[in-house]
């Protein structure tokens, strides 16, 4: 490993967007993005998730709705808002770009 | 034996050992301090005791209902810190800064002398317009033929007023940023935003943003090392091997290829032909000869990619013995040709005899001079 400091860095920056596409290829709860994460190198724990959708719910880019479920209490249950997709379009595109530009230099280099 | 609290994680009862309690206890007050000021603070509080009340009961059963401390501590583990800044928070703000980098970086038209032929013009104009240098050659060729000539005239203007890209700051700008739409209009807002807010804070800026190029550029070539020697790892043994018969292949095309356009110019100097072909009267010669080398070069590009991308999958990252040794061979494949060419085609013989010829004469004239 290069630079573990350097990696989680860069880690840290995509995760916003990591939870963003999964929120939009499915409704999910908490449970589910994290082993969807857990078998990637953006595994993340409860402790930065719950802040980070909060914040993300403040910025009006997700919403949840309370789901009953068959064991346990009810829990939420998130989906991207219109804002939240017109977003992670943006991100996307940029996140091309991001890679195109990577892809461009590491050829000249 | 061991104490035992009951807690309340949002709703939920639970037993705890009084350690497990202390440490539940602790991580709690950790996160609840660190959220302070987060308007969400109750809410993620609500989230992270729900969690912690789940993975609890993961760890009871009929048989058991008291979460003891090795259980509370993996529990706690499993939840990780809680960050007072959220991952993100720290990640909103870069992005407008690297966004508004690049984009302040707008294109400009620089002579650039790495790759240049004559003044580089072509490189410059290749790399503002982000095609391949050899297409920007052809242009300026045809449109010389087409002109008459004149278009030279163009470059020579060129060559005096397009200033030369000397400094890194100056070559990054030539090539700018790939050309699309989006960034047009982009480039077009943030050029009327800095119009407005211009002024003393533009060195600041330019300094700031030197540095960051900087630092950009040592990750890029740190990741760039770190990569190809992961990629080297990742080619099978089956490619490497067909890379390493590729290599010399490549090398006879190229060697092929240098010979015949060699003979092509000669050709053309001495005889103002090639073979039975001559050139028509209102064509000058160095046109030709200018237009032979450029064909050569355009179709040496692809080939070269090729030859590096095998050097590179035959021994990774490291390649450069590789490359050094590929050159000889080119050498050797290079003389080769020619000695078979001299050997096997009287056309050959005589143009290499010619200008044997006639360089006598001119080293001659020279040393009576």
């Amino acid at each position: 490993m290069p630079n573990e400091e350097k990696l989680s860095s860069i880690r840290k920056g995509l995760l916003e967007f990591l939870i963003l596409r999964i929120i939009a290829a499915d409704k999910v709860y908490v449970a589910d993005m994290l082993t969807r994460l857990a078998e990637t190198p953006f595994a993340t724990q409860e402790g930065t998730l719950y802040p980070l959708l909060s914040k993300l719910r403040r910025e009006e880019l997700l919403d949840y709705e309370w789901r009953e479920s068959d064991a346990g209490p009810p829990r939420k249950y998130y989906k991207l808002t219109a804002k939240g997709r017109a977003q992670l379009a943006e991100l996307n595109r940029h996140w091309k770009q991001i890679n195109a530009t990577v892809e461009e230099l590491g050829q000249s280099a | 034996m061991n104490k035992v609290v009951t807690v309340n994680l949002n709703g939920n009862a639970f037993a705890l050992e009084e350690p497990a309690y202390e440490a539940l206890r602790a991580y709690l007050d950790g996160a609840n301090a660190r959220l302070n000021g987060n308007p969400d603070r109750a809410e993620i509080m609500a989230d992270l005791e729900q969690a912690i009340a789940d993975k609890c009961r993961r760890h009871l059963g009929p048989q058991k209902n008291v979460v003891g401390s090795a259980e509370m501590s993996a529990i706690l583990e499993d939840m990780g810190p809680v960050e007072a800044e959220p991952a993100a928070d720290a990640q909103t703000a870069p992005p407008r800064d690297n966004r508004a980098q690049p984009e302040a970086t707008p294109r400009r038209l620089y002579l650039i002398r790495e790759g240049a032929m004559i003044g580089g013009v072509c490189t410059g104009l290749a790399a503002y317009f982000n095609i391949d240098v050899a297409f920007v050659r052809i242009g300026f060729v045809a449109a010389t033929l087409l002109t008459g000539g004149f278009w030279i005239l163009a470059y020579i203007i060129m060559m005096f007023v397009v200033p030369k890209a000397e400094t890194d700051e100056e070559r990054a700008a030539a090539h700018g940023l790939p050309f699309n739409a989006q960034e047009l209009v982009d480039r077009a807002k943030q050029h009327y935003a800095e119009l407005r807010e211009q002024g003393s804070r533009w060195q600041d800026d330019w300094r700031r943003r030197r540095r960051a190029r900087r630092r950009q550029r040592a990750a890029e070539r740190e990741r760039e090392f770190w990569r190809s020697a992961s990629e080297l790892e990742y080619q099978d043994y089956g490619t490497r091997v067909a890379a390493g018969f590729l290599v010399p292949v490549f090398t006879a095309l190229s060697a092929f290829l240098f010979v015949v356009m060699v003979l092509m110019v000669l050709s053309l100097v001495m005889t103002g032909g090639i073979l039975d072909w001559t050139l028509p009267g209102d064509v000058p010669v160095w046109a030709a000869v200018l237009v032979v080398v450029l064909a050569y070069h355009a179709v040496l590009i692809p080939l070269r990619a090729a030859s590096r991308a095998s050097y590179e999958a035959t021994a990774g990252p490291r390649h450069g013995w590789i490359a050094a040794a590929d050159g000889l061979l080119w050498v050797g494949f290079a003389v080769l040709l020619f000695w078979i060419a001299w050997e096997t085609s009287p056309e050959v013989r005589d143009l290499l005899e010619d200008m044997q010829r006639g360089w006598r004469q001119y080293a001659l004239a020279w040393t009576r001079w």
